[in-house]
C-alpha cells in the first residue's frame, strides 16, 4: 500500500488508491510535531506492513520563513569569509533609503576561513594545512553550533581540499553540509547560500525525519518513508534528512504535480498551474511537449538564493487578502500588502481595508453562508459599508469591486506571462489548471485575458498536493560545473555521476534510469539553457535560444557549463477508473440562484453544489459551482463539463 | 462602467503592463549579453517612450540612467528621421549620451502607416571597452577624444538590415570586438522584445486608447510627485560637497546646490549655480547625469513602486550652468562623470534635502564607485581582455537604522562579478573579499562598513583606477561621524607596497597585487545617544 500524507496549516491530507479511485482522509494537523498527524492518519486508514508513506512536509519551509533554523558555522577559503553576507553587493530596492539590511543565515563570528586554494582549472594552488585544520576543528567545537556548512572556492572543479576539511570536521559529530556534494556548480555566493540553507535546516529536518522514520517503522513492519522534494520528485527520507534544502518547497511541488497528473489523465498535458491562496498566487508551467516539468536552478526562498533544482514556480503578491487602496496620484492599487488572517478581509468581521475577497463578495461570487463549509460567516453588510467609504471617486461599490478584480487579475496575468511568454510559450496552447481557495474564482476571467482556451478545476482540489505526492516519480538530481567546449567528451563525467546515482538508489533498494542533460550557452554568456544530452543538443540549444530570446547564431561557439544526471524510478502506472458520462444539465446539483455581477451588471446566476454534479453534466455560464474550499465562477458564455474523473473542464469563449 | 470608475482602474492595468515590458526587455538583455559587466553585474537599463520622447516605463535597473535615457531618444529624433526597421545607436555624451562606454540603442515603433513613430524602445548598456587610450575606456584622460570612439546618433540598422559599415568602423576601434558585437546583438534583441510587446498592447486597446492611457499615466505621475512636494517645507535649502580632484591637479571640485521647495504649487527648483567650472580630468558630468541625480532624489521620496515616468519631473526645474562640473561642454572628458560626479551630486542634493526633511534622509553613503579597469592579454588563450568593475562601500546611516555594510547605493546598483566567474574569464586570482571593519561612521546609528577587495594579476596588465572620497569623507548627519575615506595599494610580487592615488594608471607585472579599500558610510545622530 502506498499513501501520500501532506501537512497543511489546518489539516493533514492522506490520500491513497482503492479500486482505481482516490480515497481522501483529512486529520487535524499537529503543528508542535507534524509527525503525530502523519502517524494518526496512518492509524485511521489502517495501514499495514510494507506501507510506503510519501510525505509532503512544511517543517523546512516554516523554519526558513520564520527564521527558526539552526546555528550554522560557515567554512570557506580564507579571505572570503564575508562573501556569504555580502552576497551580490546590490540592494533589493532601488529607491528605498530605509530598506533593512539583507539577512545572512550565518552570524559574523561563525564564519571561518581555511588557508587553501584551487584555481579555475581545478589545480590545487595551495593544499590545506593539518595544524590549521586542527585549530579550525577546535574553534568550531567551542562555537556551540548546530551544523556546519563548507564551501571552498572552486571545490566543484576539484574537491580534494574541501574533502579534507570535511573529513577533519567529521569528528565534531555535527551535521555537515559540503558544497561539492550538495551543489558542485560555479558562482560561490549562490552555492554557499544553498549549502548554508542546507545546514540551517539540517538539525530540525534531520531530527524530524529521523523521528518520523522511526515512528513509521516501529508501527509497521518493513514500512518506508519517502519525502517530496521541491523538484517534484520523491526521495527516500534518509537522503532527504541529509539534504533538507531539496525539500524546502515540498508542499507547493506536490500541488503542481497533482495538477499536471490529473490534467494529463483528463487529456491535457500542457498546463499552467494557478494556485491562489490568501496572500499570494503561485503559477507554474508544465509542457509535456517541451520536456515536462520545468526545473529552475536559481530559485529564491524567503530572500535566500537556493541553487538546487526546484520546480520553476513563480509567486506573485496577489491573494484573497490583498488590500486595495488609492495612492497619492489617484491610481487604484491592489496588493502586495495583504490583510492576512489578522485582521483579514472586511467581511470576516475585523478588517477595515477592502480586499480581493471583499470584492468577490460584493459581486455575488461568494456564498455568505457556505464559505469554507460554513465555518466562516461572511458579513456582507459590514463589507458594503467599508467598501462604500473606500471607493473614492468611483460611483458604485460594484464598479469599485470589479476594478479591484481587474487590477489583481492583471498582476496574476503578469506572473503567468513571466513563466509563459517570456520563456517562449504561447498561452493559447495551454490549459489553466486552477486550485487553491481563489484559483477557481478567478480562473475563467484570467484565462480570457491571456487567451487561454480552457480551464480545468481538478477533482479533489482540497487534497491536490497529496494527490501529486502519491503519483510522483522517485527522482534524484546530480550536477557538476565543467566549463568545456561543446565538442569535449563528457562520457567520463556522466559515468561517474551515474555511478553515484546507481549506488545511492541501490542502497535504498531502488532501481532507476539515468537521464543526461547539459546546460549550454554561447561561449561568454552568463546564463545557460538546459537541453537533453546527445548528438542533437546543439541544434536544440539554438532552437530554444531563438524561442526564448528571439535570436540564435549557429556559428557562435557553444560551451557546456554544467552536466546533469537525473535518476528516475517511475511511479507505478496510475490508471483510474473513468466513470461513464451521462448526459445531464446538472439540475440535480442546483441549490438556488443569486445575482452575480458580470460585464458591468448583475445577472441572476445559478448556483450548483459540486458534490452533487455527475460526470457528463454540461452547462453554460453564468453559474457558480460551490464546494468546500472554493467556488468556480463561470462567466457568461463559458461552458462547463464534468469529465469522467469529476474534473470540471471549462471551454472559455473568446 | 462609468468613466469615473474606468480611469483609476485602466490606469493601474496600463501602468503594470508597460512596466512589465521594460522589465522583460531587461531580462532578455541580461540573459543574452556576453560581457560579465552586463550579464553578471547588470549595468544596463531598458525603457519605453511615447512618440514625444517621454519615458513611460523604465525597468528597475540603473538610477544613473533615469533622466539620461530620454535625452538619448531626443537626440536621435533631432538628428534623423527614423523609419520602420531602423535602429539608432549613440554614445556621444555631447549628443544624448552620458559617457562613452554607455551605448544606447533606440528602436522606433510605427503604427498604421504613419511616418512618425508612436513609441520608442531603448536599451542602454555599459560596454567594457569602447577604445581610447586606456583599456576599459575609463582611465585618466584630458579630452574626450582620448576616452574612446564617439558615436553620434547614427543608424546601426537600416530597414531591418545591419549597417555593416557602421558596425565595422565601431568594432575596429575597440579592444574586444567580438564581445561588443555579442552585447550589441543582445541590446537589439531587448529592443525587439519591447517592440513586440507594445504592438500587442496596441492590438488589444487600439492606438488612440493607448495614447490616452499614456497621457493619463504621465498626468498621474505628475500628481504623485506634486502630492509629495506639498509635504515639504517652503524655502530654499542649500548645501555643498566636494570631489577630491580631477586626477590632473589636486584642486577640490565644488558641487553647490540649492533646492527651493514650493509646497503651495507642489513644485521644486534645483539650482547648481556656484559649482566649480568644468575640469581637465575626466570627472565632468554632462547635464543628463545631473538631471538623473535630481530625478533619483525625488523618486526616492515616493513609494518604491511608483512608476518612473517623465511625468514625475513636470513640476521640477533643474538649472545647471553650462561649462561647469555639472554641465560640461566639449571637449571635456567625462568617463568619471557618470560614476563619480553623479554620486557626489547626489550627496550634495541629499545634504540639502536633509535640511528640509531631516528625518527622511540618510547620511552620505560611500560616494565613489571605486572603478577599476584592467587590460592585457590572457596567457591561457593568448586573447586580449578588458575587465571593468565597481566596488560597493558602506551605506550612510538612516535616522532610526544603521547603514548597510558593503552595498551599492544611489546612482548604481550593479552586482559583483562572482569570483569563480571572474577567474574563468580573466587571468586574476582573488586573494581577499570582505568587509572593511570599522570604516562606517560612528553615531547613534552607525554608517555601513566599506569593502576590501584584493587580487593578484596572473599576467602583466594595465590597471586604471578612478576613485574618489580620499580627502572629503562621506559626511555624517545630525552629529554622526564621517565614514572612513577610501584607499588603494599596489603590492609587487616581492612584497613592496605603494599607496595609489585615487585616479591613476599603471603598468603592473605578473603576480603583482592590487588592494582596494572602499569608504564607509556616514553615521547619523551623536554617538552618545545610543541606548
Amino acid at each position: 500500500m502506498r499513501v501520500a500524507i501532506d501537512t497543511g496549516g489546518t489539516f493533514t491530507d492522506c490520500v491513497y488508491m482503492q479500486d482505481g479511485q482516490f480515497v481522501v482522509l483529512k486529520v487535524f494537523s499537529t503543528p508542535q510535531d507534524p509527525g503525530l498527524a502523519v502517524l494518526n492518519g496512518l492509524r485511521q486508514i489502517a495501514a499495514g506492513p510494507q506501507v510506503v508513506v510519501r510525505h509532503g512536509t512544511t517543517v523546512g519551509t516554516n523554519a526558513m520563513l520564520e527564521r527558526k533554523g539552526g546555528r550554522v558555522a560557515f567554512v570557506t577559503t580564507k579571505g572570503f569569509e564575508d562573501t556569504i553576507a555580502i552576497g551580490r553587493q546590490a540592494r533589493s530596492k532601488l529607491y528605498d533609503w530605509f530598506q533593512p539590511a539583507p539577512e545572512c543565515l550565518v552570524k559574523a563570528e561563525l564564519r571561518f576561513g581555511v588557508t587553501e586554494r584551487t584555481n579555475a582549472e581545478g589545480e590545487i594552488v595551495r593544499g590545506v594545512n593539518a595544524a590549521e585544520l586542527e585549530e579550525l576543528v577546535r574553534a568550531i567545537g567551542e562555537a556551540d553550533v548546530d551544523a556546519v556548512a563548507i564551501s571552498l572556492l572552486f571545490s566543484f572543479a576539484n574537491s580534494k581540499n574541501e574533502s579534507e576539511v570535511a573529513r577533519a570536521l567529521e569528528k565534531l559529530g555535527l551535521p555537515l553540509s559540503v558544497s561539492h556534494k550538495i551543489l558542485p556548480e560555479f558562482r560561490e555566493y549562490e552555492r554557499g547560500s544553498t549549502v548554508v540553507a542546507n545546514a540551517y535546516l539540517a538539525p530540525k529536518m534531520g531530527a524530524y525525519l529521523t523521528n518520523l522514520v522511526k515512528g513509521v517503522e516501529e508501527a509497521y513492519d518493513e514500512a518506508r518513508l519517502e519525502v517530496m522534494q521541491s523538484s517534484g520528485g520523491i526521495i527516500p527520507a534518509r537522503l532527504a534528512a541529509a539534504e533538507p534544502v531539496r525539500t524546502v518547497l515540498s508542499g507547493p511541488a506536490g500541488g503542481v504535480i497533482g495538477a499536471y497528473k490529473l490534467a494529463t489523465l483528463a487529456g491535457f498535458d500542457r498546463i499552467i498551474g494557478f494556485d491562489m491562496g490568501g496572500t499570494s498566487t503561485d503559477v507554474c508551467l508544465v509542457d509535456a511537449s517541451a520536456g515536462g516539468l520545468r526545473i529552475s536552478n536559481e530559485s529564491m526562498v524567503s530572500g535566500i538564493p537556493i541553487g538546487v533544482p526546484m520546480l520553476d514556480i513563480h509567486t506573485a503578491g496577489a491573494g484573497g487578502g490583498s488590500i486595495a487602496r488609492f495612492d497619492a496620484g489617484g491610481m487604484l492599487r491592489v496588493g502586495p500588502e495583504s490583510a492576512g488572517s489578522m485582521p483579514g478581509p472586511i467581511c470576516f468581521g475585523r478588517g477595515e481595508q477592502p480586499t480581493v475577497t471583499d470584492a468577490n463578495l460584493a459581486l455575488g461570487r461568494l456564498d455568505t453562508e457556505r464559505f469554507l463549509g460554513g465555518s466562516v460567516k461572511l458579513d456582507r453588510e459590514r463589507m458594503m459599508q467599508w467598501m462604500a467609504k473606500a471607493k473614492g471617486s468611483i460611483t458604485t461599490v460594484e464598479e469599485f469591486a470589479a476594478g479591484i478584480l481587474q487590477v489583481i487579475e492583471t498582476s496574476m496575468a503578469k506572473a503567468i506571462r513571466v513563466i509563459s511568454v517570456e520563456r517562449g510559450h504561447d498561452p493559447r496552447d495551454f490549459t489553466l489548471v486552477a486550485f487553491g481557495g481563489g484559483g477557481p474564482v478567478h480562473a475563467c476571467s484570467l484565462a480570457r485575458a491571456l487567451s487561454v482556451p480552457r480551464v480545468l478545476v481538478p477533482a479533489l482540489p482540497g487534497a491536490l498536493s497529496a494527490v501529486g505526492i502519491l503519483l510522483a516519480d522517485t527522482m534524484r538530481e546530480y550536477s557538476r560545473t565543467v566549463m568545456l567546449p561543446v565538442e569535449a567528451s563528457l562520457e567520463n563525467v556522466f559515468r561517474e555521476m551515474e555511478q553515484v546515482g546507481v549506488e545511492e538508489f541501490r542502497a535504498e533498494g531502488l532501481t532507476g534510469l539515468a537521464f543526461r542533460s547539459v546546460d549550454l550557452r554561447y561561449r561568454g554568456q552568463g546564463y545557460e539553457l538546459n537541453v537533453p544530452f546527445g548528438p542533437g543538443m546543439a541544434a536544440e540549444f539554438h532552437d530554444l535560444h531563438q524561442r526564448r530570446y528571439g535570436f540564435a547564431s549557429e556559428t557562435r561557439a557553444l560551451e557546456v557549463v554544467n552536466v546533469r544526471v537525473r535518476m528516475v524510478s517511475a511511479a507505478e502506472k496510475f490508471a483510474p477508473v473513468m466513470q461513464a458520462l451521462v448526459e445531464g444539465d446538472g439540475s440535480q446539483a442546483l441549490i438556488g440562484t443569486r445575482p452575480v455581477y458580470f460585464d458591468d451588471r448583475f445577472h441572476e446566476t445559478r448556483v450548483y453544489n459540486r458534490e452533487l454534479l455527475r460526470p457528463g453534466d454540461t452547462f453554460a455560464g453564468p453559474a457558480i459551482v460551490s464546494e468546500y474550499s472554493s467556488a468556480t465562477v463561470l462567466p457568461l458564455g463559458d461552458v462547463l463539463r464534468v469529465d469522467g474523473l469529476e474534473n470540471l473542464v471549462i471551454e472559455v469563449h473568446a | 462602467m462609468s468613466d469615473a470608475a474606468r480611469s483609476p482602474i485602466e490606469l493601474a492595468i496600463f501602468q503594470s503592463t508597460v512596466h512589465s515590458i521594460a522589465e522583460e526587455m531587461g531580462a532578455a538583455l541580461r540573459r543574452t549579453s556576453i560581457s560579465p559587466n552586463i550579464k553578471e553585474r547588470r549595468d544596463y537599463s531598458c525603457a519605453l517612450f511615447d512618440g514625444y520622447e517621454r519615458v513611460i516605463a523604465m525597468g528597475d535597473h540603473m538610477p544613473v540612467h533615469l533622466g539620461a535615457m530620454p535625452m538619448s531618444v531626443k537626440a536621435v529624433v533631432d538628428a534623423m528621421e527614423l523609419e520602420e526597421g531602423d535602429i539608432a545607436i549613440l554614445n556621444d555624451p555631447y549628443a544624448g549620451g552620458t559617457h562613452l562606454p554607455d551605448i544606447t540603442l533606440v528602436l522606433p515603433i510605427f503604427f498604421g502607416g504613419s511616418k512618425r513613430p508612436a513609441f520608442y524602445a531603448a536599451s542602454r548598456a555599459h560596454h567594457a571597452d569602447v577604445g581610447g587610450m586606456h583599456a576599459g575606456s575609463m582611465g585618466p584622460a584630458q579630452e574626450i577624444y582620448q576616452e574612446g570612439i564617439r558615436i553620434p546618433p547614427v543608424r546601426l540598422m537600416t530597414k531591418g538590415v545591419m549597417n555593416r559599415d557602421i558596425l565595422s568602423l565601431l568594432l575596429a576601434n575597440v579592444r574586444t570586438p567580438a564581445e561588443r558585437e555579442g552585447d550589441l546583438a543582445a541590446q537589439i534583441g531587448a529592443c525587439r522584445v519591447g517592440e513586440r510587446r507594445i504592438k500587442e498592447v496596441v492590438a488589444k486597446y487600439g492606438l488612440a486608447k493607448v495614447n490616452e492611457l499614456v497621457e493619463e499615466l504621465l498626468a498621474y505621475s505628475e500628481r504623485l510627485m506634486r502630492a509629495e512636494l506639498r509635504k515639504m517645507p517652503a524655502g530654499v535649502f542649500e548645501a555643498e560637497d566636494f570631489l577630491d580632484g580631477d586626477g590632473v591637479t589636486d584642486e577640490p571640485i565644488r558641487i553647490a546646490v540649492s533646492i527651493r521647495f514650493d509646497p503651495a504649487a507642489g513644485a521644486a527648483e534645483i539650482d547648481f549655480t556656484g559649482s566649480s567650472l568644468q575640469v581637465k580630468g575626466n570627472v565632468n558630468a554632462v547635464y543628463p547625469i545631473t538631471y538623473s541625480a535630481c530625478f533619483y532624489m525625488l523618486r526616492c521620496l515616493l513609494s518604491d513602486d511608483a512608476p518612473a515616468t517623465a511625468g514625475l519631473m513636470n513640476s521640477v526645474k533643474v538649472t545647471a550652468p553650462l561649462g561647469t562640473i555639472v554641465n560640461a561642454t566639449l571637449p571635456a572628458p567625462v568617463a568619471g562623470g557618470n560614476v563619480e560626479a553623479s554620486q557626489r551630486i547626489t550627496d550634495a542634493l541629499l545634504r540639502a534635502l536633509a535640511k528640509a526633511a531631516p528625518q527622511r534622509v540618510p547620511a552620505a553613503s560611500y560616494g565613489t564607485m571605486s572603478n577599476l579597469t584592467v587590460g592585457g592579454v590572457d596567457p591561457r588563450t593568448g586573447a586580449p581582455f578588458t575587465y571593468y568593475e565597481t566596488t560597493a562601500g558602506g551605506m550612510g546611516a538612516r535616522p532610526g537604522i544603521d547603514g548597510i555594510d558593503g552595498i551599492h547605493c544611489h546612482m548604481t546598483n550593479s552586482l559583483n562579478t562572482p569570483i569563480e566567474a571572474l577567474e574563468y574569464a580573466y587571468p586574476f586570482r582573488m586573494r581577499f573579499y570582505g568587509y572593511r571593519r570599522g570604516s562606517g561612521g560612528v553615531g547613534e546609528f552607525r554608517g555601513g562598513d566599506g569593502l576590501v577587495r584584493e587580487f593578484e594579476l596572473l599576467a602583466p596588465a594595465q590597471v586604471n583606477l578612478l576613485c574618489d572620497r580620499r580627502r572629503f569623507s562621506p559626511y555624517g548627519l545630525a552629529g554622526g561621524g564621517d565614514g572612513a575615506t577610501g584607499r588603494a595599494q599596489w603590492i609587487t610580487a616581492d612584497g613592496e607596497a605603494t599607496e595609489l592615488p585615487g585616479k591613476c594608471t599603471l603598468q603592473v607585472s605578473k603576480n603583482d597585487v592590487i588592494r582596494m579599500e572602499t569608504p564607509g558610510g556616514g553615521g547619523w545622530g551623536a554617538a552618545t545617544e545610543k541606548k
